[in-house]
C-alpha cells in the first residue's frame, strides 16, 4: 500500500472509530478485531501506525488540558470544558494537571488551541509592553 | 759669368770703338736733339747701354713681376679676401649676437610673463583648494558632529530601553515572587473561581 492509500484507509478506520463525535472504545476494539482477521501482520503494520496517530489526534481533539495553579474544583473543570465543547461544537472532556508556576488562574489547551488566563501569563504580557 | 756681365764686359770696348763715329755722328746732328743726345753723352749715357739696361730692367722686371709682386699681390688679395670675410663675418656675427640678444631678450621676458602667470595660477590654485579643504573639513566635522550626536541618542535610547526592560523584568519577577509567596490555596481557588466565570461570559 502506498503512503497515501495508508492514510485514507486510517481515516476511514478513524471515522468507524467514532460514536456520537467522539472516539469508543468498544469500536476501536471491533475494528482492531476485524484489521486482524483480514490481513497478515507485516501488512498491518503501517495501517495501525497511522490509525494510532489519528486516534491520539483525535483523543486530542476531545482533551481539554487543563493547567492550573492552586485548587480546581471539579465542577469548574467540567464547566471550562463545557465551554469549549460549546464553543468547538464537539464533546470535549477535561483533564486537569496542577502547576503553581502559574501564580493564579489557569491555561486549557484544546488540540492546536490554547487559553491562559493565568497571572503568569498576564505579569509576561506585562513585563513585555513595558520593555 | 752672366750674360748681363759679359755684356757689361764688353761694354767698354764697344764704347771705344764707337766714341769717334758718335762723336762724329754727334757733331753731324744739329739742333736742339742733337744737343740733347750730345748732353746725355756727356753724362755717360749712350744708346746700347742704354738698350742693354733697359734690357736688363725688363727682364728683372719681369722675373720680379712673375715671381715676387705677382705671389705678393696674389697673398695680399687673399689676406684682404680673409680680411673682408672676417670683417663680414665679424659683422655677421655682430648682427647675430644682436639677434640673439633680442630672442633671449624676447624669450627671457615670455618667460616672466609666463612665470608670472603661472605664480598666480598656483597661487589661485592654492588659495581654491585651501578654501575647499576648509569647506570640506568643516562638512566632516558637521558630519562627525550629527554622526556622534546620533550615536548618542541611539545609544541614550537604547540605554533607556535596557533600563526600562531591566526595571520591568524586576518588576514582574519581583510581583511573581510576592505572589508566589502570597498567594495561598483559598485565594487560588478563589481565583481560578473567577477565571472560570470571566471564561464563561
Amino acid at each position: 500500500m502506498s503512503a497515501a492509500s495508508v492514510r485514507a484507509e486510517a481515516k476511514r478506520l478513524l471515522a468507524l472509530s467514532l460514536e456520537g463525535g467522539a472516539v469508543s472504545s468498544d469500536r476501536v476494539g471491533a475494528v482492531l478485531a476485524a484489521l486482524a482477521k483480514s490481513r497478515p501482520a507485516h501488512a498491518l503494520r503501517p495501517l495501525l501506525r497511522a490509525y494510532l496517530t489519528n486516534i491520539r489526534r483525535e483523543l486530542t481533539r476531545g482533551e481539554a488540558r487543563i493547567e492550573h495553579a492552586g485548587p480546581l474544583a471539579a465542577a469548574d473543570a467540567e464547566a471550562i470544558a463545557a465551554h469549549f465543547a460549546k464553543h468547538l461544537g464537539r464533546p470535549v472532556r477535561p483533564v486537569t494537571r496542577r502547576n503553581d508556576a502559574l501564580l493564579a488562574g489557569f491555561r486549557v489547551r484544546v488540540g492546536d488551541d490554547v487559553t491562559d488566563v493565568s497571572a503568569a501569563s498576564r505579569l509576561a504580557a506585562l513585563a513585555k509592553s513595558l520593555s | 759669368m752672366t750674360f748681363l756681365s759679359a755684356l757689361l764686359a764688353a761694354e767698354p770696348a764697344q764704347a771705344a770703338a764707337h766714341a769717334a763715329p758718335a762723336a762724329h755722328g754727334a757733331a753731324e746732328a744739329h739742333g736742339p736733339v742733337g744737343e740733347i743726345i750730345q748732353l746725355f753723352g756727356s753724362f755717360g749715357v749712350d744708346g746700347p747701354h742704354l738698350l742693354v739696361q733697359l734690357v736688363n730692367f725688363s727682364i728683372l722686371a719681369f722675373i720680379l713681376y712673375r715671381f715676387a709682386v705677382k705671389p705678393a699681390l696674389g697673398q695680399m688679395e687673399e689676406r684682404n679676401r680673409l680680411i673682408e670675410k672676417g670683417l663680414a663675418d665679424a659683422q655677421a656675427a655682430t648682427q647675430r649676437l644682436a639677434e640673439a640678444q633680442q630672442a633671449s631678450d624676447a624669450k627671457l621676458n615670455a618667460a616672466a610673463d609666463e612665470a608670472a602667470r603661472i605664480l598666480a595660477e598656483a597661487r589661485n590654485s592654492a588659495k581654491a583648494a585651501v578654501e575647499a579643504a576648509k569647506a570640506e573639513a568643516s562638512a566632516a566635522q558637521a558630519e562627525v558632529v550629527a554622526k556622534a550626536k546620533a550615536a548618542i541618542e541611539a545609544d541614550r535610547v537604547k540605554m533607556l530601553a535596557e533600563v526600562r526592560g531591566e526595571v520591568s523584568r524586576l518588576v514582574v519577577e519581583t510581583a511573581a515572587k510576592v505572589l508566589a509567596e502570597n498567594l495561598d490555596d483559598a485565594t487560588r481557588g478563589r481565583l481560578n473561581e473567577a477565571a472560570v466565570k470571566q471564561l464563561a461570559r
